[in-house]
């Protein structure tokens, strides 16, 4: 397999997507950026840039996903390092908020406001000429027009989500930057937020999500940034990067009707390199996740064997970036 | 700091009040606090029932012992110190700070709510049970409720611009406010007459000499160094808060 990943710890800075037209600053750009509190380090010596485009931050809770999003919003200094967005320092500036777009992680949204109220008041601090309109719009266009009149205190997490991601673009801001946007979206408001976000880079905004799942990734970031433990891990194109995921050594604990039956079957396979009778059940070691999913059920019903559980034993977020990190 | 955000900001200000408002009338100690304002219209009304309306014994039991004691610090700490108290604690402060508004137009609009409710409790309060109590008492109990109320605003825009700022540096400022008003000025003022320059309670009936002299434990201050001391500590506090909150950090909650 040829490397995806872009070294970023020791390794050449390299822009994430290099931009067409050198003259104009990079929409957003961290060199060397870090940030500590005491002596807890958060953001660790990250640098990469970014231009229009769709742009995934993946990593496990803890690794400075926030700190770092929170950085380009302005609301934290660097310790070290510059970071720029759309070529100007955001801390201390207000006017950089113009162009800036902020969906903060936290869910909490003044409940005593309707959805209407509450983006119509983002655009009259934006200072919009047609407030009442493009709150309007903006409501539309994350499709909350059912709820526009409802207090805030009334919507599910997702439909909070969705608001929030409402009063952050009513402004029509250049960059965008949503800290977890999907958590609480049910499959289907996620693709339509994936959707939305995807038409805004196709009209030549920058938008940085972070996540935890990657799945959530896939559908809109063709790039991403994989961070753990403050430091930037890895940096692509997310097939790769997924394949990376998915293809890593597994270990699967299967029980059924008849483990040693299923095991014989099993083993055919050449998918599967190690199966091992347990008290537990079966643990097979497979080295692809997805392949293995769909022979499983296949091959289980071929030898009259029912499946009562099968379970990733090794699934967790935790190690499938520790994994990430160590190659 | 570079900030064109000059004329948005004005605009901005009534908009972060009405909200603002909402918020800290929606909150449920609001609640409690609209039975502590009742407190001196209820003592009024048994006052005037009993018969006891002169000035005295009406402005020592009732405006002295609770209305300038203990509702006005109350209400004005808890309102000051709310105002952005409780959108730190929940992380809306985000979407007021992630727009292009000078800082200080931020405060102006949290102070300008904040104040006004302040106000709007303890001024009516103290309106209503002199109005019940005072006024039947003939030209001097219309001057006395005036200069009472007067004190109502004056402490109330001291206490919320001075907790308001607090708020912002300490997560603490409700306590530290409750012990400044019982230990600052309930106890130590009381043995250290010097203190009578940095407390609010003292500015607020030097303020309300300049229409009446009411006859409380001694308002130390004469009205115009009252008016003046008033002044720089709302300018002060509110500038502080307004530096503040152009340097605030908001770290994430989970990284």
């Amino acid at each position: 397999m040829t490397a995806p990943l872009v070294p970023e710890a020791n390794g050449p800075m390299r822009p994430v997507q290099p931009l067409a037209a050198p003259p104009a600053p990079p929409a957003v750009e961290l060199v060397h950026a870090a940030r500590w509190y005491g002596n807890v380090v958060a953001v660790n010596d990250v640098s990469f840039t970014l231009g229009a485009g769709v742009t995934g931050l993946l990593g496990p809770n803890g690794a400075g996903k926030t700190t770092l999003l929170h950085m380009l919003a302005g609301f934290l200094a660097p310790s070290a390092g510059t970071v720029r967005v759309l070529g100007r320092t955001p801390h201390r500036d207000p006017s950089v908020y113009r162009q800036i777009g902020l969906v903060p992680e936290r869910e909490a949204v003044y409940p005593f406001l309707t959805g209407l109220e509450y983006v119509r008041f983002n655009a009259r601090l934006q200072g919009l000429p047609d407030a009442d309109g493009l709150a309007r719009a903006a409501i539309v266009r994350v499709g909350l027009d059912d709820a526009i009149d409802r207090p805030i205190g009334t919507y599910s997490k997702g439909m909070r989500q969705r608001v929030k991601v409402a009063g952050s673009l009513v402004h029509d801001p250049q960059v965008l930057l949503l800290d977890e946007p999907f958590n609480g979206m049910d499959p289907r408001q996620r693709i339509a937020m994936m959707d939305l976000l995807s038409g805004l880079a196709e009209a030549g905004r920058t938008i940085l999500f972070s996540s935890h799942i990657l799945e959530e990734v896939e559908r809109v970031g063709t790039e991403i940034l994989v961070m753990v433990a403050g430091r930037l891990a890895a940096s692509g194109d997310y097939r790769a990067i997924r394949a990376l995921m998915t293809d890593r050594p597994h270990t699967i604990t299967v029980r059924s009707s008849d483990d040693r039956r299923l095991a014989t079957a099993l083993m055919a396979d050449p998918a599967v390199f190690a199966v091992e009778l347990t008290d537990a059940g079966l643990s097979v070691q497979t080295a692809q996740l997805g392949a293995f999913r769909r022979l499983i059920a296949g091959v289980s019903r071929s030898v009259g064997v029912r499946l009562v559980e099968v379970v990733s034993a090794d699934e967790s977020l935790e190690s499938v970036f520790d994994y990430l990190v160590r190659r | 700091m570079k900030d064109d955000a000059g004329v948005g900001s004005i605009r901005a200000i009534p908009e972060i009040a009405r909200v603002t408002l909402r918020q800290l009338l929606g909150r449920r100690r609001t609640l409690l606090l609209v039975l502590l304002a009742a407190l001196p219209v209820l003592l009024a009304l048994a006052f005037r029932v009993a018969g006891e309306t002169a000035i005295q014994p009406f402005t020592r039991r009732v405006f002295d012992t609770i209305s300038i004691t203990i509702l006005l610090p109350l209400v004005a700490i808890l309102f000051g110190s709310g105002a952005f108290g409780a959108e730190i604690d929940d992380g809306t402060i985000v979407y007021l700070l992630a727009k292009p508004l000078s800082r200080w137009a931020v405060v102006a609009g949290k102070a300008l709510s904040a104040m006004a409710v302040a106000i709007l409790l303890t001024a009516a309060s103290t309106a209503l049970a002199g109005f019940i109590d005072l006024v039947p008492a003939g030209n001097d109990g219309v001057l006395a409720t005036e200069a009472q109320v007067l004190a109502m605003v004056v402490g109330s825009v001291c206490y919320v611009s001075l907790f308001l700022a607090l708020s912002l540096f300490t997560r603490r400022a409700l306590v530290i406010g409750v012990g400044y008003m019982l230990v600052w000025e309930g106890a130590l003022s009381i043995i250290l007459p010097g203190i009578a320059n940095l407390s609010i309670r003292q500015y607020a009936l030097g303020a309300a000499s300049a229409i009446y002299r009411l006859p409380v434990q001694e308002a130390r201050l004469s009205a115009d160094t009252a008016f003046v001391l008033s002044g720089v500590l709302v300018v002060a506090t509110l500038a502080i808060a307004t530096w503040k909150l152009m340097r605030i950090e908001l770290p994430g909650d989970t990284d």
